[in-house]
């Protein structure tokens, strides 16, 4: 691609999710939607094969689906209230397509099935903005909207996102669609405490971008989109192995890594809401998530495959694809739990 | 705390720093010292403890369990020489920086002052013994071991964790210290069954309670040495240590509730027992001996007497040398036969009759000889269930007898008998192994002088 | 400080310095160990006299309790020792004995290439029999009692490399430990109810009424002294060498039970159902194990089962209430008992290590004076007049026939009793007398002073010893003294009808021809089937239960099931139906619109 046409795709799809987060007018917020959607297409579609025409289509009628229902409900809200504002409040009938599309876009259950396609269908970095960037836009829209949220809709379609994606995760072989998988569950913690304190969602949505972030980094070094290519990690680059572990025990939220900090606070804002039953129940499906992290990890860190000869001299070859930034968000993504006050008052 | 945990952190670029004929002799040499000046923990004026910061603090029921685990460290490298001498020098740094690591965060297991806390660094344990495992184990099994141990850990816990923030939210603070003094008696309610059973549950999968223990054989068995002392040693005692403090926390519900799993513990013991007869597994004999030997810790603890206390205390810690040791002894084996299976290895006496010795006092501290502290930490607890119960003793009596039989019984099938001739050619134990058996003993021997030390809180 | 606790002490210091020289190799001469083990041994016995001495001169007893171990809440554990009656008079016999049996030792052993490991093994065991004899409370008795049980383990399984050896050597154990059960039980109970194990205090705090610890005590005595139920480890325990046979089954170790209950006497003298049982389980034990003596052919099986026989009568007396008898019967039984097992051994040796007695005779000609010595003590354990065995041995009879006892058991005991000349006689028939029926190429040889020594110093203890202790110590508890003539008889007649039977039958056997065993013959060389099911069917069954239902099918199959299988297949199950997707989009928008229209229904 050309690369000032690459630039100025990627500054619409940057423009547009930061056009959603800065609006406080629903049509402006929807046009950013829009904006980053149709910016993203090209992206996806970058390196020519059916395979990433085929994701190009399913994400775009899904979001182009979602999109629509979102200018149906702010259609609704302002026959109804006569407010374009986003603060406004939405009647019962309006939150509820609002919250639909919503969560359409971002790829919950039961809306969940394109994302793992459409992740598998792409280059590894167009997969990673889908699971991280485009996430931020309708969580800004819904950290706005959280007071009048309908609980039981985004609770149940939470509580599904988590049973989802831990026994989706639990059948695949590709990475790109296990990461899919764990983003859906992911996705369904954030929204399970949206309702009762938005500020951690955002919390959860930053440390599960900084983890996807450098697990998608360590993936794209080798370009590993399988698990048996993941296998002969160990004499390629065998500190990257080391770190994949790391990250993928983080995101299998395993104390004292990161991951374990959205869980611990989730789970304490659920409880403090005299609820014990669902944190633990949502803790126990998301052993679903790490044990296919563990099944990466045992091919990836933990055992050696065999392998041929002139494989195993690999690692004396330096490796170029590094990046320099990966030091810091590997720290970021796997020791930051004793900085979990710190955390808390950012927001 | 710091000065244990500080110098703890730095063995890690001590052994990465260090030539490279020098990394074990380094991180044992200092892993020592440190376990020497964790020696001073002992000296606790006040019955409350040290109190060294909201963070940590060491009292008498968790300090001889840190004295523990500092100690088991510099063991810990000495066993595993001969397992890593094939392996490059990286991957020897790694095993060692896991193994460090896992001292860390057991030390600050132990000294954690606050429940959360407690539990973080409780599950934080799992990984570097989990890498320990399934990096450095011998057989493939060992993938299927290391997730039985991660999952079944993880699902007993995640209760505990719940019924924490329950706790913090209707009481106000998990400080130990705190608590002992804000503990109020639970309600009277349907609901405080549950709590009871969250906040157990983790501990006993940890001990572990019969019926839940199936991830322990797995584990020891495909565990390299020092994974099998660690587990032995120490994260069964963790079970143990969290029982005993946070029974206090559950004040009446024990009364009824520890029915069932005292039963189940009673059972089980003499099951687990009974099977030992069984084994050819040298290993698997030892991983089940610690099972049978946790059930009396359980009952100890779920009886909820001083005096069951102070043998639960006593009988962790002289159950973690002892088991260690048998377990060190099981691998010294393992490196001469190639093999885990005891009739292999018949009579060693012959040939090694240095480690014969070792064995000999190993499988008697194992069977409770007097004086030895097992026998202090034994007859307590048959003493605290007896008073409980009286029908309780013909099961104790009974696990007593199979115990005898079975360390006996490893005992006559590894050193006694006509040793078989693919053993001629071994080679004869090294100074390190022998110091290796007699580091594990002479702490054992010398705490029978003064038990008064691992004897817990309620002493 | 008093003389008598000083010299008890540093009888009992004497004996742990050889085995602390091992640790100085400077001083520790290898060749000349097992030398110095025996003259320790023998100036901690001149050590001990001076203690009874001085006990049988002014009836002085000692206890110390010096060295503070632990307190717990109200429990206070120290190490005390006790030097009364029993333990002062029991230290020097036992010394003495170990003397003579270390010096024996020395020629017995002295082709073994760890002679010296087996002095240590020998020292350790006579220490922790020390430690047992004199302790005052229940933990340090249960240290020494533990300790001579292991002790008997590594003694029995000397020679490692015969599987008989291990085997008995765990059985050993095992029958000890189920008397342990009692001894822990015990423990428990006293520390619960008296809340102490100093025997004082758990005297005077006794409930009278209670008996559960008192079976305690007896169930643990029952293993120790190899009592009817648990007694086949004694038999079997004559896998080891003569010297641990003659120093542990016969007269140290096994009399720990005997001691136990002595000690515990204060206790049991009030509670009839203790008593009771005691002497019935004494009186089947004497019977019993005197049956099976007489038909078994290993010369050491039958002192052993001489012994137990021995030992039953201890009991027998303890349960008629004579304490002091039982422990002049021990004191007795040690020397004649040892010299049997020594004399025995003499002969085992001089004939390359035969045991069986058909295989010997016409002994008295080669070997004069361990003839000699065996025919003594032969007759001194059936209790000829004044041999050591008459002065306990027609007391107990004596105050037995006299007392309101129970008649079956009295019965039982003498018949017992007078099947006592009979297997005594039946040894010296076979081995003495007659023609030798023995390989000719030995060469036979008893002229070696340790040998000489040791069964001679033996020897006149049997001789006198009864005599020596009978008259200096009278026991406080008096047995009657009158008595009409044909109770006083009772004993030493119904010893001679036994040589009697003995002496007709052994002769007949010489002219009868061979015939197919009876019934009883079989009863009693197959120790009374005892082993054949007690040793097959239990552990069979345990193993059984621990293979199938422990292991199969509780953990293998149910545990396995119920938990992990259980859970992943569920999972697989759920995870296969959930993502089964086909990437068709059609399909998805359908389902997005049926969740769409379903949420409207349902939310509105």
């Amino acid at each position: 691609m050309n690369p000032l046409i690459f630039l100025m795709i990627m500054m619409t799809m940057l423009s547009g999710t930061i056009i959603t987060m800065l609006s406080s007018h629903w049509f402006t917020a929807w046009m950013g939607l829009e904006m980053n959607m149709f910016a993203i297409i090209p992206i996806i579609i970058k390196n020519h094969h059916p395979r990433s025409i085929e994701a190009a289509t399913k994400y775009f009628l899904t979001q182009a689906t979602a999109s629509m229902l979102l200018m149906l409900a702010i259609m609704l809200n302002f026959l109804l209230s006569g407010q374009w504002s986003i603060i406004s409040t939405p009647s019962s009938f309006t939150s509820f397509i609002l919250v639909t599309a919503l969560i359409m876009k971002l790829g919950m259950a039961p809306f969940h099935f394109w994302l793992p396609e459409v992740t598998q269908g792409t280059h590894l970095s167009s997969g990673l903005l889908i699971l991280t960037w485009q996430k931020l836009a309708p969580f800004s829209i819904l950290y706005q909207i959280s007071n009048h949220i309908n609980p039981t809709l985004l609770m149940t379609s939470a509580f599904l996102s988590i049973l989802i994606g831990g026994w989706g995760g639990l059948n695949q072989t590709q990475l790109r669609k296990i990461l899919a998988y764990s983003s859906i569950a992911h996705m369904g913690w954030m929204a399970m405490i949206l309702i009762y304190n938005p500020t951690l969602t955002l919390l959860n949505l930053l440390i599960y971008i900084t983890l996807t972030l450098s697990a998608f980094m360590l993936l794209i070094i080798n370009y590993s989109t399988s698990t048996s290519s993941l296998s002969l990690l160990w004499n390629k680059t065998p500190l990257i192995s080391l770190a994949l572990m790391a990250i993928l025990l983080s995101m299998g939220g395993l104390p004292p890594l990161s991951g374990f900090i959205p869980k611990w606070l989730i789970m304490q804002e659920l409880t403090k809401n005299l609820n014990a039953i669902l944190p633990f129940l949502m803790a126990t499906l998301a052993l679903l998530n790490l044990y296919f992290y563990m099944r990466l990890i045992y091919s990836s860190s933990l055992t050696i495959f065999p392998s041929m000869n002139n494989m195993k001299i690999k690692w004396q070859f330096n490796n170029h694809n590094i990046y320099p930034g990966i030091s810091p968000i590997m720290l970021l993504s796997t020791m930051i739990l004793p900085l979990t006050p710190m955390y808390m008052s950012l927001f | 705390m710091l000065k244990y945990i500080i110098p703890t952190i730095m063995l890690i670029p001590l052994t990465w720093f260090s030539k490279n004929s020098m990394i074990w002799i380094n991180s044992t040499i200092y892993s020592l010292l440190i376990s020497l000046a964790s020696l001073m923990l002992l000296d606790q004026p006040h019955d409350m403890g040290l109190n060294f910061s909201s963070l940590f603090f060491s009292d008498a029921l968790s300090t001889p369990l840190l004295i523990l685990t500092c100690w088991l460290l510099p063991l810990m490298l000495m066993a595993s020489q001969h397992h890593l001498h094939p392996e490059s020098l990286q991957r020897k740094k790694s095993y060692i920086t896991m193994l460090i690591l896992l001292q860390l965060f057991l030390i600050m297991t132990f000294a954690a002052a606050e429940l959360i806390l407690f539990y973080i660094l409780f599950e934080a344990t799992l990984i570097p013994t989990l890498i320990i495992i399934t990096r450095w184990g011998n057989q493939t099994e060992r993938l299927n071991a290391g997730l039985y141990f991660l999952f079944y850990t993880l699902i007993g816990s995640l209760p505990l964790l719940v019924a924490l923030m329950w706790i913090q939210n209707s009481l106000g603070t998990l400080n130990f210290l705190i608590m002992q003094l804000w503990a109020q008696p639970l309600p009277h309610l349907w609901s405080s069954n549950f709590l009871w059973l969250a906040c157990m549950m983790a501990f006993m999968v940890k001990m572990p309670l019969y019926g839940l223990h199936l991830w322990l054989p797995k584990a020891h068995v495909e565990a390299p040495i020092a994974g099998s002392m660690v587990l032995a040693a120490i994260l069964l005692k963790l079970g143990g240590y969290g029982m005993l403090r946070i029974s206090i926390l559950l004040d009446p519900v024990t009364n009824h509730m520890a029915y069932p799993f005292l039963m189940l513990s009673l059972w089980g013991m003499v099951m687990t027992s009974s099977m030992l007869l069984r084994q050819t597994d040298l290993k698997s004999l030892i991983a089940y001996s610690s099972v049978s030997h946790m059930a009396l810790v359980i009952i100890a603890t779920l009886i909820q007497t001083p005096w069951s206390f102070m043998g639960a205390t006593a009988l962790m810690v002289a159950h973690g040398l002892t088991s260690s040791m048998l377990f060190c002894l099981a691998n010294s084996n393992y490196e001469r036969i190639h093999s885990r299976t005891m009739i292999l290895a018949r009579g060693l006496q012959v040939l090694l009759p240095l480690m014969s010795a070792w064995w000999l006092l190993a499988s008697l501290t194992n069977l409770a000889l007097p004086p030895t502290i097992n026998l202090i930490g034994e007859l307590f607890v048959v003493t605290s269930s007896f008073y409980w119960s009286n029908l309780t003793m013909i099961l104790m009596g009974l696990n007593i007898l199979i115990t005898a039989l079975y360390s006996l019984y490893m005992l006559i099938t590894t050193q006694r008998g006509k040793f078989s001739h693919h053993i001629t050619a071994i080679i004869p134990s090294y100074t390190r192994e022998n110091t290796l058996m007699a580091l594990h003993i002479i702490p054992l021997l010398l705490l029978t002088l003064n038990p008064k030390i691992i004897l817990g809180i309620t002493y | 400080m008093n003389i008598l606790p000083m010299s008890s002490l540093l009888s009992l210091i004497i004996l742990i310095i050889p085995i602390t020289m091992t640790i100085f190799p400077k001083i520790y001469n290898p060749l000349k160990y097992p030398i110095y083990v025996k003259t320790a041994t023998s100036y901690a016995f001149m050590t001990s006299l001076i203690p009874t001495t001085m006990f049988i001169h002014s009836n002085q007893e000692a206890l110390i309790s010096n060295w503070h171990w632990i307190t717990i809440q109200s429990f206070k554990l120290s190490m005390s020792f006790k030097f009364d009656y029993f333990s002062l008079i029991f230290m020097s016999v036992a010394l003495f004995v170990t003397w003579s049996i270390m010096e024996f030792s020395l020629w017995y052993m002295h082709s073994d290439p760890n002679i010296n490991r087996f002095f240590k093994y020998l020292l350790l065991f006579l220490i922790t029999m020390m430690i047992l004899v004199t302790a005052n409370n229940l933990l340090q008795l249960f240290i020494g009692w533990e300790g001579v049980g292991i002790m008997s383990f590594m003694l029995i399984g000397w020679w490692s490399g015969r599987t008989d050896a291990n085997t008995a050597a765990l059985q050993a154990v095992l029958y000890n430990r189920i008397g342990d059960i009692g001894f822990v039980l015990s423990m428990a109970w006293f520390m619960v109810h008296s809340n102490s194990w100093e025997l004082q205090q758990i005297f005077i705090t006794f409930p009278m009424e209670n008996s559960l610890p008192l079976l305690g005590l007896i169930l643990a005595a029952t293993g120790k002294s190899a009592q009817f139920g648990l007694h086949p480890w004694l038999p079997a325990a004559m896998e080891g060498p003569t010297p641990v046979s003659a120093l542990l089954h016969s007269s140290t170790m096994v009399v720990a039970g005997i001691f136990l209950l002595i000690r515990f006497h204060p206790i049991l003298e009030n509670n009839s159902t203790a008593l009771t049982s005691i002497l019935c389980i004494g009186a089947i034990t004497t019977l019993f194990t005197a049956l099976c003596a007489l038909t078994q052919n290993d010369i050491k099986k039958i002192v052993a089962f001489s012994t137990s026989s021995q030992l039953g009568l201890m009991m027998v007396t303890i349960g008629i209430n004579q304490p002091y008898l039982a422990f002049m019967h021990i004191c007795t039984h040690a020397f004649f008992k040892a010299m049997l097992f020594l004399c025995s051994g003499s002969i085992i040796h001089s004939l390359n290590d035969e045991q069986d007695i058909r295989k010997m005779g016409g002994l008295y000609k080669s070997l004069p004076f361990t003839t000699t010595s065996l025919i003594v003590g032969s007759l001194a354990l059936t209790g000829m007049p004044f041999l050591t065995g008459f002065y306990s041995k027609d007391l107990i009879i004596e105050s037995a026939t006299s007392s309101y006892t129970n008649a079956w058991a009295l019965t039982i005991t003498l018949i017992a009793t007078s099947m006592t000349a009979v297997y005594s006689t039946r040894i010296i028939f076979f081995t003495l007398l007659g023609q030798p029926r023995s390989p000719s190429p030995i060469m036979i040889n008893e002229n070696n002073p340790a040998l000489i020594n040791s069964i001679k110093r033996l020897t006149i203890g049997s001789i006198f010893g009864g005599y020596l202790i009978s008259m200096n110590l009278l026991p406080t508890s008096i047995p009657p003294m009158t008595m009409p003539p044909y109770i006083k008889y009772t004993a030493l007649s119904i010893t001679l009808i036994g040589f009697m039977l003995a002496m007709e039958l052994n002769s007949l056997t010489y002219n009868l021809k061979f015939k197919y065993p009876a019934h009883q013959f079989k009863f009693s060389n197959m120790l009374g089937y005892y082993p054949s099911i007690m040793h097959r069917i239990p552990p069979l069954s345990l193993l059984t239960i621990g293979q199938k239902l422990a292991t199969t099918i509780l953990d293998l199959i149910w545990l396995e099931k119920a938990i992990p299988k259980n859970i992943t297949s569920m999972n697989l199950m759920l995870s296969i139906k959930t993502s089964n997707q086909k990437g068709s989009i059609k399909l998805y928008f359908l389902s997005f619109f049926i969740s769409l229209i379903m949420g409207l229904l349902i939310s509105i």
